[in-house]
């Protein structure tokens, strides 16, 4: 299982558009990975205006944290990770500095 | 990454306290570690009363951060930073708690570049850093 959760600020992300990247994450996950996308699941944390922070400042940053099985190769997680912020970029208009993507191994069960 | 989570009471740390612990935060953590500001993410989460809560204490100071500092760097880093959480938000140094996790810099990618381990920022990276921040 490849869990993901997706921390954004409130008015940010559209509700309308999380299913879509939701959809795409499972859609990278079978690319890059190869594991089935019904082994991927996405959760969400919304966090309200006033109560995120980036640099001292008012945060507009998604942040995307994967969990995947451990043991990747770099080369494999860094392809990974380019991929779900190109799609994410590409879906909702944000800049690479409103988005941080991590790829981390799970911990054993 | 640096990401700094503080898990506060329901309406206990205001708007404007919470902007200057963000702000404190960023400046602590940039003052020992060098990293550039707008790297530093401050999230606050408030717990509902009566919750069940997986914390000891009624405030928690979550960090997770690049791994390969020394544990003396972290230890005091995380003293720095409850120690300015209690002082502007008037908290009791006994009610809060905290720790600091740590990941390997390649497991991220933050401003369109995989993070470098600690100690390995090149000036092309704290430059693409400030570009993308300015952007």
């Amino acid at each position: 299982m490849i869990t993901f959760n997706c921390t954004i600020q409130e008015g940010m992300i559209p509700p309308e558009l999380r299913p879509r990247l939701a959809a795409e994450l499972a859609r990278i996950c079978a690319s890059v990975l190869g594991e089935p996308p019904d082994d991927v699941s996405v959760d969400w944390t919304e966090i309200p205006h006033g109560f995120g922070f980036r640099g001292g400042k008012l945060s507009t940053t998604s942040a995307v944290r994967g969990r995947i099985p451990p043991g990747c190769p770099q080369e494999t997680r860094v392809r990974l990770m380019q991929e779900i912020q190109d799609t994410w970029m590409a879906l909702t208009g944000c800049t690479t500095d409103e988005l941080v993507v991590s790829a981390r191994d799970r911990r054993p069960e | 990454m640096p990401h700094y989570r503080c898990i506060i009471p329901q309406d206990s740390v205001s708007f404007e306290q919470r902007q200057q612990i963000a702000l404190a935060f960023t400046d602590i953590h940039c003052g020992s570690t060098g990293a550039p500001r707008s790297f530093v993410s401050v999230t606050f989460i408030e717990t509902p009363p009566g919750a069940a809560s997986e914390f000891a204490s009624p405030y928690y100071l979550d960090g997770a951060n690049r791994a390969g500092r020394s544990e003396e760097v972290k230890q005091q880093l995380l003293s720095d930073l409850t120690g300015a959480f209690c002082q502007i938000a008037n908290v009791p140094p006994d009610d809060i708690a905290g720790r600091i996790t740590e990941n390997p810099a390649s497991w991220t990618m933050e401003g369109g570049f995989v993070l470098p381990e600690p100690g390995q920022e090149g000036p092309e990276w704290y430059a693409a850093a400030a570009a993308s921040a300015a952007d």
